[in-house]
């Protein structure tokens, strides 16, 4: 048998909690560096597998399997294709950097650090299960230590975020679990045996009516993750309380859950009522991204203003899934990808100045740029990318999404083309406020420039924002495969045809 | 008397000889305590043996003896096992509480014993006077045990309301013997199963009126709505060395009393039962989830949120046969989860203190993590967080109604869940984020409850992440 990567890359992180738990408790200081290891261990592997991994495959890939219970048709299943390669590959990403981010966390670290890695494990077996029930455990289970993360290191107002942070995503799991239920119900009366199997699941024939309720159990569950308009609300009050390692973690990739979702199951178990109800989610998309960055910009705290951009970016995301094009289905999984490192970047930027003056508001700031040159400019090259400045990551995606939505919705397409000018007010309006004209405050006049440690949190990040950027090529050719295999998929079950297919046109040129 | 076997009643000769051997050792000599704890230890432990063998006896060849009355098989069975690890449990749990009793300790842990042996037999039954007779065994010993400390005042209010309301409900039962009686012929379960399936009833008034009465009878004891009055005072009222117990051996013998007559005796008339024990299990799932909400209790919390589980459970009996498997896995696994929660309530409030507010748990995590760690954990498991064995049995019961046709259960049942999470994670909440009162005391648990709690504990993860060897158990333990 080969080595058990996938499984490698969720159980790693498990054992790595329990490793940082039993450092004796007389010697914190090597908490950190313990934990910081540790994390670049699962990086490494997750590397490993993004370098291992077949381009041009669009099936899964490293798949491990075994009955967990042959009664219940519970099977540990997991594997990876395009869609959820980078995913993992991320979630591993952020982690040391989330780890790095949290030095100035004095109280209870070993804990904290165990949350995270116990986080880390539940989300790489998100993206990984291919089994339904499998999926519900991690998809539920990191809600707790993501709840513990906000409640015990969060602001001042952490608890009231923790809890509507649980009870929000739980109701949305609720329904989730409902739609799993009934849809492993329906798959015993057809196959004649019990099963939560993902691959069983795509060979059950649903009803138009089966398929709208449960598209709408899944989805409600999605929503709320992405979180899609109108059920954000929950997000700026978690974003905002939780500590920079558990927004960035949050941010980064625990909203990714619900996009993935829809992919993975929405789209690929449901295709009728995804067709069908393709133009309504597109349209509550581009309400999300106006609204977002609407209410962006008039934020005062600049930790929310860079929650509310994450409601406005995640419907970007959302719009490609639901182009049902080559290039929107594609865009937006590679956004998921950059906004995950450019949120992420925020969220570490904010958190680095927030360390530093204890005050997250942006009229406490101003003039920045003299005192932490470096910091400014990390920050205004993030932002670019936010913005989708050619040349950065978010360019790629936003590029792909807009072009790919535009063929099957264009007025949507040209209404969510605002979202990136609205993106740059506020961003740049924040960058103005915060960085430039004189420190005339005092106590932001001796702050200091970002140390060694900060750098090394921020080059890596910085790096793959310019690479994804220049050159995507590596991570599109592994993403395409998949992604046109869902398409093919919604075509062969419904009588859709997808517009402005890649190969359809290189045929006609032939 | 041809038919008898000493197999078929062994863990309940075994439970009533300690009784004996405790009552008498008691009264002869002057006995340390530790001996009469080991005796209960030791007939809990032969009532284990005696069902493994059980099992062992009945897995192939499950039959009734003494002339029908009691089952052997691997229902019965099952439900002996489940018992006794349940009652070593509760009696590590009590422990700190039968000490205190002084004295009384011999008629303390004889009225525990003498309870299991009622809730055994009430799995075994095979004939409803039978089961009657169990039941109310069961019954009077528990409403002793409820008022067992005379001094106090909310003791003795709990022993009379459980007592009144419990022989309210025995009568209930009783006559809704007397009516499948009328309506059949026969007190047998499976003899009525039998008529009824060769049969077909005229007028089956009398018949739907005889399975109304049982259901509501036997909803009674698991404390089902909107036959839940009791529950709440009775369990808080109750020392909370006990409680716990109280709650879980009712459910677990309550519901496989239910199971057997209904999925035995009425199976043919499924179709007309299942609905109405759909609306009981929807209604316990919102009464206890809704009035858990807004208690400062943590007993009377627990109290209201054994009703909800109660619902849960009934969930899986609308599936019938099927459902079997699952309420035992549920019934079963909660039962520990229950034990744990008031072993650490026992802790916290004094192992004979009957209040216990929510406000004594402030920053219980600093003071004693290892409390508050099992406390959470216990809490996550109600809950119905994954990785937990509270979160398995509600995914087994959910499918098994849905496989049913009653989604409209399930969707119930999910949504109160998440509103039910509200009041579990605030226990959490209480314990690990808010700082603790100046008082508080540090509360410290003796060995007896570490080591319940670590069972409890070991138990519930080992379930939630490989349900697989249990669940191959229980889907054997069907009633014949």
């Amino acid at each position: 048998m080969d080595f058990p990567i996938l499984s490698s890359l969720v159980w790693l992180p498990v054992a790595s909690a329990a490793i940082v738990v039993g450092l004796p408790r007389r010697r914190p200081e090597l908490v950190i560096p313990v934990a910081f290891g540790l994390s670049l261990i699962t990086l490494g592997l997750a590397g490993f597998l993004v370098v291992d991994f077949t381009a041009g495959d669009p099936g899964f890939q490293f798949v491990e399997r075994t009955s967990i219970s042959a009664d219940l048709g519970i099977d540990y299943h997991l594997g990876v294709d395009g869609i959820s390669l980078f995913m993992v590959a991320l979630t591993a990403f952020l982690l040391p950097l989330s780890i790095l981010a949290s030095t100035s966390v004095e109280h209870r670290s070993k804990e904290l650090m165990a949350s995270l890695f116990l986080l880390e494990g539940a989300l790489i077996g998100v993206f990984l299960a291919l089994d339904l029930a499998l999926f519900f455990v991690f998809f539920e289970v990191l809600l707790v230590p993501m709840y513990f993360i906000i409640g015990l290191w969060g602001g001042e107002r952490r608890l009231e975020a923790a809890l509507k942070f649980f009870l929000y995503t739980a109701l949305g799991s609720a329904f989730l679990l409902a739609g799993i239920v009934f849809l492993s119900a329906q798959a015993n009366d057809q196959l004649g045996n019990i099963t939560f199997n993902y691959l069983d699941m795509l060979d059950v024939e649903l009803s138009r009516t089966a398929q709208f309720w449960l598209f709408g159990a899944f989805g409600i569950a999605f929503a709320i993750k992405v979180p899609l308009f109108p059920f954000h609300t929950w997000l700026p009050d978690a974003h905002t309380e939780a500590p920079t390692a558990g927004s960035v973690i949050l941010a980064g990739v625990l909203l990714k859950m619900g996009t993935y979702g829809f992919v993975r199951f929405n789209l690929n178990l449901f295709p009728e009522a995804t067709v069908e109800l393709a133009g309504f989610m597109a349209a509550l998309a581009v309400v999300g991204i106006l609204y977002g960055a609407a209410v962006a910009i008039v934020q005062p705290d600049l930790k929310r203003l860079v929650a509310y951009s994450s409601v406005s970016h995640l419907g970007f995301v959302v719009l490609g899934i639901f182009a049902l094009t080559s290039q929107g289905l594609e865009g937006g999984v590679l956004q998921m990808v950059n906004h995950g490192l450019t949120t992420g970047a925020l969220f570490l930027l904010v958190g680095m100045i927030y360390e530093r003056r204890h005050t997250r508001r942006i009229a406490d700031y101003g003039g920045l740029q003299k005192v932490m040159p470096w910091f400014a400019g990390f920050f205004l090259l993030t932002a670019f990318a936010s913005i989708g400045l050619p040349g950065l990551n978010g360019f790629v995606g936003e590029f792909l999404i807009l072009l790919g939505s535009y063929s099957r919705h264009p007025i949507l397409a040209v209404l969510a083309a605002f979202g990136v000018v609205l993106a740059a007010v506020y961003l740049l309006w924040a960058y103005e406020r915060v960085f430039t004209g004189e420190p005339d405050r005092e106590e932001n006049q001796n702050l200091r420039d970002i140390g060694l440690r900060e750098v090394g949190i921020l080059v890596p990040i910085t790096a793959l924002i310019i690479f994804l950027g220049v050159y995507p090529k590596p991570a599109l050719e592994r993403i395409e495969p998949a992604v046109e295999r869902v398409l093919e998929r919604i075509e062969q079950r419904t009588d859709f045809e997808s517009p402005l297919r890649l190969d359809d046109i290189a045929e006609e040129i032939r | 008397m041809t038919d008898i076997s000493y197999l078929a009643i062994g863990p309940v000769i075994a439970l009533t000889v300690g009784v004996v051997a405790i009552l008498l050792i008691a009264v002869s000599y002057k006995t340390d305590e530790r001996v009469l704890g080991g005796i209960a230890a030791a007939s809990l432990l032969a009532a284990f043996v005696l069902g493994v063998l059980q099992w062992v006896e009945a897995s192939d060849n499950p039959t009734t003896r003494f002339n029908g009355m009691v089952a052997l098989d691997p229902f019965a069975a099952f439900g002996a096992v489940a018992l006794a690890v349940v009652g070593v449990v509760a009696l590590l749990v009590a422990w700190p509480l039968a000490v205190a009793q002084g004295k009384r300790i011999a008629e303390f842990l004889a009225l525990i014993l003498l309870a299991l042996a009622g809730l055994i037999l009430m799995a075994a039954s095979a004939h409803f006077i039978m089961l009657f007779l169990s039941l109310e065994v069961a019954s009077i010993s528990l409403y002793v045990l409820a008022g067992f400390s005379r001094q106090d005042a909310d003791g003795n209010e709990a022993a009379l309301k459980y007592f009144l309301l419990g022989s309210f409900a025995s009568a209930v039962f009783l006559y809704g013997v007397a009516l499948s009686y009328a309506a059949t012929g026969t007190l047998s379960i499976t003899g009525t199963a039998e008529f009824l399936e060769s049969n077909v009833l005229l007028e089956s008034g009398a018949l739907m009126a005889g399975i109304g009465l049982l259901i509501v009878g036997l909803a009674f004891k698991v404390s089902a709505a909107p036959f839940h009055m009791w529950a709440p005072d009775v369990y808080q009222g109750a020392a909370s060395g006990i409680s716990g117990f109280m709650t879980a051996g009712a459910k677990i013998a309550g519901f496989a009393a239910l199971a057997r007559i209904a999925v035995t005796s009425f199976n043919p008339y499924i179709d007309d039962w299942a609905p109405a024990v759909a609306v009981l299990a929807a209604l316990s799932i919102v009464v206890g989830t809704l009035l858990a909400l807004a208690q400062s209790d943590i007993k009377r919390m627990l109290a209201y949120s054994s009703i909800a589980h109660a619902g849960f459970i009934l969930t899986g009996l609308v599936a019938g046969i099927d459902g079997v498997p699952f309420i035992w896995f549920y019934s079963v696994t909660y039962a520990f989860q229950v034990l744990g929660a008031f072993a650490v309530v026992s802790v916290v409030g004094g192992p004979a203190g009957t209040r216990s507010a929510l406000s004594d748990y402030a920053g219980l995590a600093q003071r004693a993590p290892v409390l508050a760690g099992s406390l959470a954990l216990l809490m996550l498991s109600l809950g119905g967080i994954p990785l937990t064995a509270g979160f398995t049995g509600k995914l087994f019961v959910f499918r098994e109604a849905v496989d049913a046709g009653y989604l409209w259960l399930v969707l119930v049942a999910v949504i109160a869940s998440v509103a039910g999470l509200f009041f579990y994670l605030r226990v959490i909440v209480l314990m690990y984020m808010h700082p603790q009162a100046e008082t508080a005391l540090e509360p410290v648990a003796g060995d007896s409850i570490r080591i319940a709690l670590t069972f409890v504990a070991v138990v519930t993860l080992a379930f939630g992440i490989v349900p697989g060897p249990l669940i191959d158990v229980v889907t054997s333990a069907l009633p014949i």
